[in-house]
């Protein structure tokens, strides 16, 4: 299978380094409008380096683009992929509203191409395990979760995080991870009430959905965070608690008393500890949904519902009041 | 050496057996009688220690000590503690302080024209990591503060008063609400404006429980901070401790986060069966006994008010209402 990559910042690196390891799987050509950033991937993976997608389609033929570009180019870009009949994998959010990310999914349906999006927390195995393990407890699975996710501000490295309309800010581009994470664990969500605050280098948000088997989430994302990236969570069931901090999880350190150099720093990802890493299983198990036509662990309709309840998270943000959605308007 | 002369009325709250080990260390204090309804847990413990048990706390007011540490059930806390402030005591009251707002109204009418002192026992307020925190904030380390996110998780509570609500008022929210709120408020050097919260049972294995022992508490401060805590009783026996208090502290240049309980061994004992945390930082009970003390042995205002015990237990209290009602509610207005 032949596979490129449209966007070679940050995500777009870890998506063509992971193709450029996968057995069965040709990178065929990366492509960026800042042209040092593809020919500098290129080099790296070996792949073809484009300057424009369309060219990149037309040349190097893939069955099957990543798009790792900024959220506000998601659409257009799929769109446009879907009209060359090309398979899409598109980085989370999968859009900035929730009618633009039905409309691409509708889109890619009549083009009769496949639409996958990079919800990765799904793919980490911490996560993967607590999500069997509350489907184990089945109906005594209500109870109360915590989960935060902070880093320092992705806007420091790539500007453009830093405009609202183009990023969506910390519950739309961060805490989406979380979010979708919740309503693959406990299903569907009815209540959201939520406070976010952009203010200097910060952006701070801590929103409690609450879901309909009971349980109720309280989630914080946070841009500008002061320390490592980190990631933790805590259910607690009446039938047991399951708590995850990633400053307890790490296996090996390595510390250098010369490592100041900042490697090409983008958005800070856990380091991995494990042979395939979950972008690698996350970006092999949608390839594989494609060679076989099965349904993905997570699709394209559960990247728009994520987007439903983090956009609700904001206006419950905005007006200080509990937000509800519709089951019917949740599910369409 | 002035000596403070103290009783203690009632021990259905399990801290009282906390609070005594505290006052029997100190050389400043006499511990004069302890007055308990039940002198099946405390009767051989006072007679142990030479401390005069009485059965009515009454005969206990009569005598002439000067001041009263009431561990009662919730919903005794204020007909004791004006009993106490009209027999010229000094008061130290187990947290909620009241289970209304009339209620505590009149607890700190009724010490005031007596001219006696009201504490609440809100001992978080005396964790060496709380205070490191509070003088971080003082010293502008994190700027001005944004948002809080705190936890005050424990386990079911043994005595089973707990789980009767003419007795206790209310379940988790309202027990493990007023702990991190009062640390919110003393933090945020302002007031609760507005409450969205929610109860529930969760954690109940049996599923006969009735009372909350679940439940989510946002708060909004009138200068605009925002602050969310889960009170949960969510510990299960194979936890390893009690529970926590921990509160992150989310400021424009910074961010504080306090775990108060985690300077721990964790321990790994075969008997037990299971692993456990054994605290080893300092006894913030005993910090609070003596802050209690110093300030009646000293004449000084005691560090914790009643005031600040009713700041607390209202948001609680409110936060049911929000609960009920599915909506925020405005507060102190």
């Amino acid at each position: 299978m032949k596979v490129a990559v449209i966007g070679c910042g940050g995500m777009g690196t870890i998506h063509a380094d992971r193709y450029a390891s996968m057995p069965g799987i040709t990178l065929t050509g990366v492509c960026d409008i800042d042209v040092q950033a593809a020919e500098k991937l290129a080099e790296k993976t070996g792949a073809t380096h484009f300057s424009s997608m369309e060219d990149l389609i037309r040349e190097a033929r893939p069955d099957v683009v990543s798009i790792a570009v900024p959220t506000y180019m998601h659409v257009p870009l799929i769109k446009q992929a879907a009209e060359e009949k090309v398979h899409i994998i598109c980085e989370k959010p999968i859009a900035l509203s929730p009618a633009e990310a039905a409309e691409a999914i509708d889109f890619c349906e009549s083009r009769g191409v496949r639409l996958f999006v990079g919800q990765v927390v799904r793919f980490f195995p911490q996560y993967q395990q607590l999500a069997e393990q509350i489907q184990h407890a089945g109906s005594s699975s209500a109870g109360i979760y915590h989960a935060s996710r902070a880093g320092s501000h992705p806007g420091l490295v790539r500007d453009w995080y830093h405009d609202r309309q183009k990023s969506g800010g910390v519950i739309v581009d961060l805490m989406i991870h979380d979010i979708d994470y919740v309503l693959g664990a406990f299903g569907e969500i009815e209540e959201v009430f939520a406070f976010h605050r952009v203010q200097g280098g910060i952006d701070y948000a801590s929103a409690t959905f609450r879901c309909t088997n009971g349980t109720i989430a309280q989630l914080e994302g946070f841009w500008g965070y002061p320390g490592p990236f980190t990631t933790t969570f805590e259910f607690a069931g009446k039938d047991g608690i399951i708590r995850y901090d990633s400053n307890d999880a790490q296996s090996v350190r390595v510390r250098r008393t010369a490592d100041l150099e900042q490697d090409g720093g983008f958005v800070e990802t856990p380091q991995s500890e494990l042979v395939h890493d979950p972008y690698y299983r996350e970006l092999f198990h949608f390839l594989e949904c494609i060679r076989s036509g099965m349904e993905p662990a997570v699709t394209a309709a559960d990247a728009l519902n994520a987007l439903k309840w983090a956009c609700a998270a904001e206006e419950s943000a905005q007006s200080g009041l509990p937000v509800r959605l519709e089951k019917e308007a949740a599910k369409s | 050496m002035k000596r403070l002369k103290l009783g203690m009325i009632s021990f259905a709250h399990s801290h009282a057996f906390d609070y005594l080990d505290a006052l029997l260390k100190m050389k400043d204090v006499e511990v004069a009688g302890i007055a308990d309804e039940d002198p099946t847990r405390t009767r051989e413990l006072a007679e142990s220690h030479s401390v005069v048990y009485y059965g009515d706390y009454r005969e206990l007011l009569a005598t002439n000590i000067d001041a009263i540490v009431i561990c009662s059930e919730n919903a005794r806390h204020a007909e004791i503690t004006v009993a106490s402030a009209k027999a010229g005591k000094h008061v130290l009251c187990e947290k909620p302080l009241g289970l209304s707002a009339e209620e505590m109204e009149g607890m700190i009418a009724a010490c005031r024209e007596a001219g006696v002192q009201l504490m609440t026992a809100f001992p978080c307020r005396f964790l060496t990591p709380v205070i490191r925190a509070k003088e971080a904030l003082e010293r502008g380390e994190i700027g001005d503060i944004i948002a809080f996110k705190g936890t005050n998780r424990g386990s079911f509570p043994d005595p089973a008063w707990f789980s009767d609500p003419a007795l206790a008022g209310g379940g988790a929210v309202l027990d493990h609400t007023v702990h991190v709120m009062d640390l919110m408020n003393w933090f945020s050097g302002s007031k609760v404006s507005e409450v969205y919260a929610y109860a529930e049972t969760l954690f109940d294995p049996e599923g006969t429980r009735t009372i909350d022992d679940a439940g989510m508490v946002h708060v909004t401060f009138q200068n605009g901070i925002f602050g969310v805590l889960d009170p949960s009783w969510s510990r299960n026996p194979s936890f390893p401790t009690w529970g926590d208090v921990t509160l992150d502290v989310i400021g424009t240049k910074g961010v504080i986060s306090i775990d108060a309980f985690n300077q721990k061994n964790s321990v790994y004992a075969r008997g037990a069966g299971k692993g456990s945390w054994s605290f080893w930082g300092d006894d913030m009970n005993v910090l609070m006994i003596r802050a209690f003390v110093n300030a009646l042995l000293e004449g000084r205002e005691v560090p914790i008010t009643g005031e600040d015990g009713m700041k607390s237990a209202l948001v609680a209290l409110e936060a049911y209402r929000s609960a009920e009602e599915g909506k925020p509610v405005r507060v102190f207005v």
